[in-house]
């Protein structure tokens, strides 16, 4: 699968993006909304990771982007304690699950295996 | 005469352009040195950081295979700059994974030996390198730690003593809030949500406690204590959290009313509006905010009494707004249009709208 890290923590977005090599996914790193956003719409991404909070553009507005680009992509939502509405609003976008900080590489490949079989 | 000391002034002057250029030759040499050392360090820092995250993400991927004894990166440690640069990397790294992740973390604090550079920490006299020599023990699970890190909750030194407060709650969870027995100190906002977020779960005995908080002198215990009956849900003291209504601090009075909108059952409604005409302003708005929340149709003639009879424009333009979440927007435009209203209500029923759109 081709996967899309939107992360603006560098050891999370490295930690997630060698965990997903080893499984023998491709990946493409983003550290902002706004990149995250031109890779979706110009490549045929499988599956996106992204978070809530990040430079130039959110992980809401990620998903408000490939709604308005008709693309069935599913994203999955890395939140923060506390942002509880943020991620009702990601659902009602179209987020197909989410994982709060600090979270577990391993239940987050487990997720992808899930979404991935659907 | 004029001639003399035409030239001794030429010679003065020449020899005053030497000194002067040799001083701003001099200045501009020790700032190029002074910036080429600090871009030196922080190059060596970046260094540092990204070959720590390397040994992070290794060991969180490759599990033990990988993250076993590396005696040259042992070797390096030794420097204390580049120590504390991957212990700051650990401690982060522990706050950013669960799990298996977190684990292998765990293993580097051992593998590595960094629990004798925190306990060096924790002997220290200033108060940053305690309060870092806590967290880093609490991060690494350093039980025997604990005597030491609890002795230092009652310490002068706000920094020291909340970390303390913090580390007590990660190693025994509920049981270490005891300190909030006897805590005279306020419990700021931030620190009170760091050490709800380390509470996973309540004991059977938690009542005892509980109560005994909810009437603490202490204004933030309280305070804290709603917080932890929102989190875990308990609807054993909503009568006890109905009663915080009469205290006499303003912020324990929201708080309570915030509460109990968490705990929300059939009476609630009624019981808010009955608060409501003794309590001061701000009290009265959170109260509309859980009217809000609840979205009962028992509360419409109420909200239109407040809008209509309220002294304060807030309490006005806020019933407005909940008429608007009860979907009332028929009624408001029809007074709205009505030419026998008063201005005032118009232009609160006007600006509800707007905050709405």
């Amino acid at each position: 699968m081709l996967i899309l890290i939107a992360e603006d923590d560098e050891l999370i977005l490295r930690t997630v993006e060698h965990k997903l090599l080893k499984e023998g996914h491709q990946t493409i790193l983003t550290r902002n909304g706004k990149e995250a956003i031109e890779k979706i719409k110009e490549l045929e991404i499988d599956l996106v990771i992204t978070d809530i909070m990040m430079p130039f553009a959110s992980g809401i507005e990620i998903l408000s982007a490939i709604r308005s680009f008709e693309k069935e992509l599913p994203v999955i939502v890395l939140s923060s304690m506390g942002q509880e509405e943020v991620v009702a609003d990601a659902f009602d976008l179209g987020a197909s699950d989410f994982m709060v900080k600090p979270f577990s590489p391993n239940e987050l490949i487990l997720r992808i295996k899930r979404l991935a079989g659907k | 005469m004029d001639s003399i000391f035409h030239r001794v002034t030429i010679h003065e002057l020449i020899i005053a352009i030497v000194v002067v250029l040799s001083l701003v030759f001099l200045l501009i040499m020790l700032v190029l040195l002074y910036s080429f050392y600090k871009y030196k360090v922080l190059y060596q820092r970046q260094i540092w950081l990204q070959e720590s995250e390397q040994k992070v993400i290794q060991a969180i991927v490759s599990g033990e295979e990988i993250s076993r004894v590396d005696e040259e990166f042992i070797t390096r440690l030794r420097n204390p700059s580049f120590r504390n640069v991957f212990l700051s990397v650990l401690v982060a790294s522990d706050q950013k994974f669960s799990g298996g992740a977190r684990n292998e973390v765990n293993n580097l604090f051992k593998i590595y030996k960094m629990e004798d550079a925190a306990w060096q920490k924790l002997r220290q006299r200033k108060s940053y390198l305690v309060a870092g020599g806590i967290l880093e023990l609490a991060v690494m699970r350093v039980e025997r730690a604990f005597p030491d890190i609890a002795s230092l909750l009652e310490h002068p030194k706000r920094q020291v003593y909340q970390e303390a407060q913090y580390a007590v709650v990660s190693f025994k969870g509920f049981d270490g809030l005891d300190f909030l027995n006897t805590l005279v100190v306020p419990l700021s906002d931030w620190q009170q949500l760091r050490l709800l977020r380390s509470i996973g779960k309540l004991p059977a005995a938690h009542e005892e406690w509980v109560k005994n908080w909810l009437s603490s002198s202490n204004e933030s215990v309280i305070i804290f204590t709603l917080r932890l009956i929102r989190k875990f849900q308990l609807l054993p003291f909503y009568a006890d959290v109905i009663n915080l209504f009469d205290h006499t601090a303003v912020n324990v009075k929201v708080q309570a009313i915030r509460t109990i909108a968490a705990l929300e059952n059939d009476e609630t409604v009624n019981q808010l509006i009955a608060a409501f005409f003794t309590q001061p302003i701000e009290a009265q708005i959170e109260i509309l905010r859980a009217l809000k929340k609840s979205r009962s149709p028992q509360s419409e003639s109420f909200l239109q009494q407040q809008l209509w009879h309220h002294p304060a424009i807030s309490i006005k333009i806020a019933a407005a707004e909940v008429l608007i979440a009860l979907k009332q927007h028929g009624y408001l435009q029809r007074i709205a249009t009505d030419e026998t209203v008063p201005e005032e209500i118009k232009q609160v029923i006007k600006h509800a709208l707007q905050e709405k759109t």
